[in-house]
């Protein structure tokens, strides 16, 4: 079709364009060597699958926003079909005479698919620009006060814009192109909307001539805009479309989203811990800003973004990768980087409001992992540097002395048992299992009613198990995720050495944070405990029939997922079963309007129990107020943080005369 | 700058306290112990003291039995250079003239420009140490500081008075200064500061060859305080009993 000085333009361009995305690539990759822990590419290679399905089938965008899910599905669909669609057209250029399966069942087939899809493109992607430019969706704009960089600022719309429009572009003039083709060639009705559109060229009068430059100018508007696109493409958050796959493919696999690596603290050689400066970051999550389109899905239920904190986990990719692109030679070049990550990527308020719900990481459709970077900027502060909140180090040094957070006498750990007829380790010696009261369950009031209730249960149902009162001492989880390293493992050995002592193999426990910690944070040192929640222990005891509580609740109840329950170990049916098991009525179970995978955290969690983030509206409140809208009279809990965060924020909120915060054991035990 | 810093391990304060089967002290067993508060802040104004001057030697000094060890190694985490430990076996001696002697034999060549004590120690309290240390080694003393500044060859400290009232004083060095609690915001340890400190020197010597004298005094013995409620009932007719209630508020309860 092409004329041949055209051919011979087209090549030379092709060289200069995929030689400048090349260069442009190659220093990407560059930038993300420089990170710790380089990928396995080997590994990654394996993931194939894993990757290109996430792509083929889009499942991760339908988690929320399924709507702009399916129209990102159809957008992505169409512009896959289109790399086939741009080798043929491009052989129909350059190849005079040719025509793809012309008068053949497959062609045709063919060609009505590229016109349904062409249609479907261009219609999401308008969508996609009316709602961004013309609507202003505040969903992917990153509010005030949260930390973005300038060029982040300046960039986050043009790139939008640019992305858009090229294939806005790209898609309408194939289309034009092909109505062109068929003013010229006669209706084809394999392309309805090309076909549609050729006779409304012929209404408009247009003549022969016009459509032969019509149909070049269209092929040069169509396949010409991606070489112009091209040396811009790895530049722009387009590139989401192989980082994004790639993410998912050197993905790192986690005993739980929140648990690291453990870190070697006896390291000769080492002289940094925790993440100071990008190039301490390991190579996934420096990927991972290349991976990220600022959909800002991570920001929906942040718990800290949506009360108006500094921290939004979006802010942390849309940073990384402008700042990849403001400093990508002297990065690529090897250049140590001079500012510390808090003070660019994320604001040290930011950096303390997280509450390791996990929803960031759980929604992102490309994989990210915002959450870590946190946590491993933590360390770095906290290990390197010293410098967190001053609460957190009465945390610290109340962990230290007393062996919990709360600073009470170790000796009164197993008070709470007073009366209980409760066994303990030191003087059954062993048992199937240990029940791990935790520090609240054993020094926080509603804690003790919790843990009272679990023994109840454990007694009624016969189960062999024991406590280890006073020898028992905090697991380490709040001073872990706060990145203080250092204390965790030394509570982590003390720990162990008792269940070493007792021989303990199965745990049972009421707090998640303890049995995120034992189960997967301990596992990542080496000892493999069976740690089991109480709303899955209870939930198995009725289902065997060993405990029959009474069903004559009849109050209305709300039931809020703990992230750690929920997200982190992917359990939400077991405590609503077991709420069931005392409900009369099952429809009184009302839940909130973010609940399960999409359930609000309490604010609780990632050390946030022990300092006060005073920006913004505090986290338990939102949350209490999305219980009080569902009417119910009960807000029922499973894990005692979510307990003590429920409770204030029922005073707070001037419910202490109307409604009720229980765990599900005390509902359970008081029943039997 | 050379500056001294007398650490003290005590019990930590929320710990269940019993009474030792002999009478004599508390018992141990179970109990957890940190460094005494006021000696952590004395411990930072030490090494803020040395930041300052981006030069000097801050050495810790602390008396007790080997569990010390661990306030020895927090301070020594924390940024102090070296530590000297006496060491000491129950029955621990309790007189601080004694003490301060075992102190200064101590410490009394290394020559020392200051010396930092915490105000008081929160498991003895009597707040004696660092002042008698000073007297013996001919140091100028002074307590209850919140404030130091250290000036060619003096140092300017802030006193804290009664009724919100502060003294500002200027002495003369070798100074031992008894630190109050709150004066700075204490550090915590990095990892390289744990790890740097188990590296670090600790000096030991024994209490029995520092304090060549007898205790000035001793504890005869230990009790724990009982709490009683007891109920009154005022009998009589209306005015007496209200002469009563306001002679019961004005002496015993002393409401003004």
């Amino acid at each position: 079709m092409l004329y041949p000085l055209e051919r011979i333009i087209f090549v030379l361009a092709v060289f200069v364009s995929v030689g400048l995305s090349w260069v442009t690539f190659s220093k990407m990759f560059k930038v993300i060597s420089r990170g710790t822990d380089p990928i396995d590419w080997k590994k990654a290679l394996a993931n194939f699958p894993k990757g290109f399905g996430v792509f083929l089938s889009q499942r991760t965008l339908f988690k929320t926003r399924p709507f702009i899910g399916g129209i990102h599905a159809a957008v992505a669909w169409g512009f896959t079909l289109y790399m086939a669609v741009n080798v043929v057209d491009i052989l129909y250029g350059m190849i005079p005479g040719f025509h793809f399966l012309p008068n053949n069942i497959i062609g045709d087939i063919y060609r009505f698919f590229v016109d349904i899809f062409s249609l479907l493109v261009i219609g999401g992607v308008k969508y996609f620009i009316i709602r961004r430019f013309l609507a202003n969706d505040q969903k992917l704009i990153v509010n005030k006060p949260v930390l973005l960089s300038e060029s982040a600022k300046k960039g986050m719309r043009r790139d939008s814009f640019i992305v858009g429009m090229f294939i806005l572009c790209h898609v309408g003039f194939r289309l034009i192109g092909a109505s062109f083709e068929i003013s010229l060639h006669g209706s084809d009705w394999s392309q309805p909307a090309a076909t549609v559109l050729s006779f409304v060229w012929t209404w408009l009068g247009m003549a022969d001539g016009s459509f032969v430059i019509g149909e070049h100018i269209s092929w040069w508007l169509a396949l010409g805009l991606i070489l112009a696109f091209l040396p811009y493409f790895p530049y722009s958050k387009h590139a989401h479309l192989f980082m994004g796959p790639l993410n998912y493919m050197a993905t790192k696999e986690r005993r739980s989203p929140a648990t690291l690596e453990i870190m070697d603290l006896e390291a000769e050689d080492a002289e940094q811990f925790g993440a100071s400066k990008l190039e301490h970051l390991p190579q996934k999550e420096l990927l991972d800003g290349y991976a990220c389109i600022m959909c800002s899905r991570c920001q929906d239920l942040c718990p800290a973004y949506t009360t108006g904190k500094e921290l939004s986990p979006s802010a942390i990719e849309i940073n990384k990768r402008y700042y990849f692109n403001e400093h990508l030679t002297s990065l690529a070049k090897g250049e140590e980087t001079t500012e510390p990550l808090h003070k660019w990527m994320l604001s040290e308020e930011a950096l303390w409001s997280c509450t390791t719900c996990g929803f960031c990481v759980d929604v992102c459709p490309v994989g990210n992992e915002p959450m870590v970077d946190i946590l491993r900027i933590r360390q770095d502060l906290v290990l390197m540097e010293s410098k967190f909140p001053q609460d957190a180090m009465d945390v610290f040094n109340k962990i230290e002395t007393y062996g919990n957070p709360w600073g009470m006498s170790p000796q009164d750990r197993e008070k709470w048992i007073e009366g209980q007829n409760v066994p303990v380790m030191r003087e059954k010696g062993t048992a199937e299992y240990l029940y791990w009261a935790g520090c609240a369950g054993a020094y926080d009031d509603r804690g003790k009613d919790i843990s009272k209730s679990i023994v109840k249960i454990l007694n009624k149902a016969n189960v062999d198990y024991a406590v280890l009162g006073n020898e028992e001492t905090c697991t380490g989880d709040s001073a872990r995720r706060i990145g203080n390293e250092y204390l965790f493992q030394m509570q982590a050995m003390q720990n162990m050495e008792n269940f070493e002592k007792y021989g303990v193999k199965k745990i049972i426990t009421q707090c998640p944070h303890c049995l995120t910690t034992l189960k997967n944070d301990y596992g990542e040192i080496g000892i493999e405990l069976e740690v089991i929640h109480h709303s899955q222990f209870i939930d198995q005891l009725l289902a065997e029939g060993k405990i029959k509580p009474e069903k004559n609740l009849t109050d209305k109840i709300t039931f809020h997922d703990a992230c750690y329950v929920g997200r982190h170990q992917g359990e939400y049916e077991a405590p609503r079963d077991v709420l069931q098991a005392v409900m009369a009525d099952k429809n009184n179970l009302i839940e909130m309007k973010r609940t399960k995978d999409q359930s609000f955290c309490c604010g609780a969690g990632g050390g946030n129990m022990w300092y006060e983030i005073n920006t913004g509206k505090r986290i338990n409140i939102e949350r209490f107020e999305e219980a009080i809208e569902t009417g119910a009279k009960k807000v029922a809990t499973s894990c005692n943080f979510c307990m003590i965060m429920m409770e204030d924020a029922r005073k707070v909120t001037g419910q202490d005369e109307t409604m009720e915060v229980v765990d599900i054991a005390e509902l359970v035990a008081e029943r039997l | 700058m050379k500056i001294c810093v007398l650490v003290k391990q005590v019990p930590g304060s929320e710990a269940q306290f019993s009474v030792s089967a002999d009478g004599s002290w508390i018992q141990e067993t179970g109990l957890p112990f940190e460094m005494n508060e006021s000696d952590n802040y004395a411990l930072e104004e030490a090494l803020q003291i040395r930041e300052q001057k981006d030069e000097g030697e801050v050495v810790v000094v602390s008396l007790g039995p080997d569990r010390c060890q661990k306030v020895i190694r927090e301070a020594l985490a924390k940024g102090a250079d070296r530590a000297i430990h006496i060491k000491e076996d129950a029955p621990y001696n309790t007189d601080p003239f004694s003490i301060a002697t075992a102190l200064a034999n101590t410490i009394k060549d290394e020559k020392f420009e200051l010396v930092l004590s915490g105000l008081q120690s929160d498991d003895l309290g009597f707040g004696q140490t660092g002042v008698i240390l000073g007297e013996i080694l001919g140091m100028t003393t002074a307590t209850l500081v919140v404030g130091t500044e250290i000036q060619d060859g003096k140092i300017k400290v802030k006193r804290e008075l009664e009724s919100g009232w502060f003294q500002w004083q200027t002495m003369d060095l070798p100074a031992s200064l008894a630190i109050q609690s709150g004066l700075n915001q204490p550090r915590y340890p990095s990892l390289k500061g744990i790890m740097g400190a188990k590296k670090k020197e600790i000096k030991e010597s024994l209490f029995v060859d520092m304090c060549d004298i007898d205790g000035l005094q001793s504890f005869n013995g230990l009790s724990v305080q009982r709490a009683e409620k007891q109920t009154e009932m005022i009998e009589g007719t209306v005015d007496q009993v209200v002469s009563k209630l306001v002679d019961v508020f004005k002496n015993e309860i002393r409401i003004n």
